[in-house]
């Protein structure tokens, strides 16, 4: 009887374990997993990366964001209607089909549905209509002039037939990417395969970050990106059985304020907050050196970035100065509630925020709240300064999105109800502008303006980090953080496994 | 005995009706909009407005309270905000995952705390009776998003014996029950010990030795049985709080089951999912303990089943 208890209990080890990929799989580690492979569903950050590698889209983006043709070329017939030709040899799908013309419509079709219930569909509401001429151009008509419209076609494209059949990419995704859906073992794994060398590509969450790395250095998983607190990114890069890459990325970290504040809605106490924050020297003890100062949303690098914008330099005594001029004297002091998630390293850099505050005499509260409620609050307007960071910005569009009086929520993302009637003009201006120069200069003056009337302090640009064993090689990191590189990832020969090539730094 | 179980079966289901409406209005207080996390802050107001529609969200609470009971009675959940898949899916990916952790960290803590609390108890103030309870403290005192690391350096890092995280492979699951079994083990342990100590000095006992038998016979044949039984309601409470999704464990360890879902869940403002998640991990708790229950009765007969008359 004891022997069969043991038997019975030995054998429930192995129950219900899920297989493992083959040896030869190359495993990526993700703090997130990505929750939805439809792309007209997926707004998750993890999600976007991953549809991406599974499907083609109409258009890309150059290094400056400038939108280049992906899957076509386009050429703008009239201000509202743009034409667009697929390259050839156009893609396949899984059953050997090729991408047509029909394909891309019946996918912005279906996106446009409300049935759909596309997170995207607001993105598209200036569509009127879609046609296609030939099997290999399609014609997007717009109610109103757009010059950003092709930025905005970056959709992943679906098979025609199986959107007829409302087939549930969500979980069984079909496209023509360079990657396909291999398998789903259990929630927190996914298995991709490489179309052109049928290479396994795993994406394994792990949620805990000290475990993501431990299974890194175990060598169960054999690429981190991004996502782990710097502490760690520096433990890791100092380890010569780890390869460390770090490139300047886009992730735009700020100060927000409440601009129906009495207190940070003046001007002047903004600009006291900006002078009184030592940015380099977070950047260089909280983030190990992994960022680069930001004066504006967009990076320099950005077509539409500006490289000699002059920003609020650490001044403790300017700051004092302009509290003083803001009413601020003797015994009155501004007292400040500074709001923020749960998330350590944020939490950390809010204490470090309130310290420097502290030198020019304003005391700041922390709150620190779940990410939900946090997020509510900003988006109702229940704070007076807070911090947050826009990950994934691409278009210029996004200045009416936070920035424009009649974006204040549930209309837009101007959480912090700032108004500027200049700032409302520029934005108009631009978009009314057709020529990419002209757009350049106005959002140029206009992110000047945004500097000036600081709706945010603009902190920095957090660089993307990667760090992979020594047994893969040919990743490159990409400025948003997409996954690309996996296009080129492959196994290291035993040759070039020498600790010569440990350290690959492109900064 | 029919009446014993119906009257059981019947405060469970008034249990399991109080914890469905709670966690409803409860989610329902917590600041924010579905629509906001379906379809993205920069919605246009008609879509909006057609979703809220079509999800049933516009209907006054009592409504949707009402709607949301009778699609429970049919087993629908709803499906998930982000994901888009049906969460009776999602449960069922997930719960065979907690199961398997939870039978195999019950089954670890049985084998380390019934050696360890019969040594404390027979060798009362001796030296296995400290080591015993230090280890017991020890385990209590741990926690285990500490216990959880810790084991992977030793039996991944070190050893390399065992997977750092996940649920690949029949070795996978030693390191995050093992987390989960000390710290039960630690809390039987000490249970046994104290009952069994208790039930040593009965007169029954002393019987049984004077009618021959060894003292191990004794202990074994009489004195366990016995002692088990409030340890019985214990392991009951504690294998409701495993199956109920061991949250930490699952999140260090990267383990699929139900605790790792509610944490991704209430992450991202999933709230059908932690709901659903909620209430299963209810409906585990109401249901292991009315087992308990019905057990405790079989296998006491001071407790009458018949009720009070």
């Amino acid at each position: 009887m004891t022997i069969i208890w043991f038997f019975i209990f030995f054998i429930s080890f192995a129950w219900g374990c899920t297989e493992s990929a083959p040896e030869s799989t190359i495993r990526i580690g993700l703090a997130v997993a990505p929750t939805n492979l439809d792309p007209r569903l997926a707004t998750d950050a993890p999600s976007a990366r991953v549809n991406r590698l599974l499907y083609s889209r109409l258009v890309d983006f150059a290094e400056d964001a400038t939108p280049i043709p992906a899957l076509a070329t386009w050429e703008i017939l009239n201000s509202t209607h743009y034409r667009f030709h697929l390259i050839e040899p156009r893609p396949t799908f899984p059953d050997g089909t090729q991408l047509t013309a029909q394909d891309v419509q019946e996918t912005y079709r279906s996106l446009l549905d409300p049935k759909t219930a596309s997170p995207h569909r607001s993105l598209f509401h200036n569509i009127s209509r879609i046609s296609t001429a030939s099997e290999s151009t399609i014609d997007f008509f717009l109610l109103h002039p757009d010059p950003l419209f092709p930025s905005y076609l970056v959709i992943g494209i679906l098979p025609a037939n199986l959107i007829a059949m409302n087939h549930p990419f969500h979980v069984d995704p079909v496209g023509s990417g360079p990657f396909l859906f291999q398998q789903r073992p259990d929630a927190t794994r996914l298995i991709l395969k490489r179309r052109n060398d049928a290479q396994l590509i795993e994406f394994v969450k792990v949620l805990n970050p000290t475990v993501r790395t431990l299974k890194l250095l175990a060598g169960e998983i054999h690429l981190l990106q991004n996502d782990l607190p710097p502490e760690l990114v520096t433990y890791l890069s100092e380890n010569p059985s780890i390869s460390f890459q770090h490139k300047e990325g886009s992730k735009f970290s700020y100060i927000g304020f409440n601009h129906q504040d009495p207190v940070v809605g003046q001007n002047l106490v903004r600009k006291a907050i900006a002078h009184a924050i030592n940015r380099e020297q977070i950047i260089q003890f909280a983030l190990g050196g992994r960022a680069r100062l930001a004066q504006a949303l967009f990076p320099p690098n950005h077509w539409v970035g500006v490289s000699q914008l002059e920003g609020y330099s650490y001044d403790p005594p300017r700051a004092r100065k302009l509290l003083r001029q803001a009413g601020f004297t003797g015994e009155r002091s501004p007292t400040l509630i500074y709001k923020t998630s749960t998330d350590p390293f944020r939490l950390r850099l809010a204490t470090i925020v309130q310290e420097q505050l502290q030198q020019v005499g304003i005391h700041m509260t922390i709150h620190s709240h779940d990410w939900g409620t946090f997020y509510g609050d900003i988006k109702a307007g229940h704070f007076q300064m807070y911090s947050l960071a826009w990950v994934g910005l691409k278009t210029p569009d996004i200045f009416r999105h936070a920035f424009h009086s009649q974006s204040i929520p549930p209309l837009g993302v101007n959480r912090g109800r700032y108004t500027d009637t200049l700032t409302d003009d520029l934005i108009a201006e631009a978009e009314r502008t057709s020529g990419a120069n002209q757009q350049q200069r106005i959002y140029q003056s206009l992110q000047a303006r945004l500097l000036e009337t600081l709706p945010y302090v603009p902190l920095w640009y957090e660089d993307n980090v990667a760090l992979s064993t020594t047994a893969i090689q040919g990743y490159t990191l990409k400025p948003d953080g997409n996954f690309d590189g996996l296009l080129h990832i492959q196994w290291a020969t035993s040759s070039t496994i020498q600790p010569q090539i440990v350290r690959q730094t492109d900064s | 005995m029919p009446h014993f179980i119906l009257t059981r079966i019947i405060s469970a289901l008034v249990g399991l009706l109080g914890v469905v409406s709670l966690v409803f209005f409860l989610i329902h207080m917590i600041p924010g909009d579905p629509i906001d996390v379906m379809l993205g802050e920069s919605a246009l107001a008609a879509d909006r407005e057609a979703l809220r529609q079509g999800l049933g969200l516009h209907l006054p609470l009592y409504e949707q309270w009402w709607n949301y009971l009778t699609a429970l009675a049919k087993a629908d959940f709803g499906h998930s905000l982000f994901s888009g898949r049906p969460i009776v899916d999602l449960l069922l990916e997930r719960i065979p995952a907690t199961l398997h952790l939870s039978i195999i960290a019950l089954v670890i803590a049985i084998i380390i705390a019934l050696p360890l609390g019969l040594l404390a108890a027979t060798r009362q103030h001796s030296m296995y009776d400290y080591g015993s309870m230090g280890f017991a403290l020890f385990g209590m005192s741990i926690p285990n998003f500490w216990m959880g690391p810790l084991l992977i350096l030793v039996g991944a890092l070190w050893l390399g014996w065992f997977p750092v995280s996940g649920r690949e492979g029949w070795n996978a699951v030693i390191l995050p029950a093992l987390t989960l079994g000390t710290a039960m083990a630690a809390i039987l342990a000490r249970m046994i010990r104290s009952s069994l100590l208790e039930i040593l000095g009965e007169d029954f006992l002393r019987t049984a030795r004077a009618k021959g038998l060894s003292s191990l016979q004794a202990i074994f044949i009489h004195a366990l049985p016995n002692a088990l039984l409030p340890v019985l309601t214990l392991l009951g409470l504690q294998l409701g709080g495993l199956l109920g999704g061991a949250v930490i464990t699952e999140t260090v360890f990267a383990w699929p089951g139900l605790g790792l879902l509610m944490i991704e869940a209430i992450q991202q403002r999933d709230y059908p999912v932690v709901q659903a998640a909620v209430l299963c991990i209810s409906m585990t708790y109401i249901f292991v303990n009315l087992l308990t229950d019905l057990l405790y009765a079989w296998l006491d007969p001071r407790i009458d089943w018949q009720g009070p008359s």
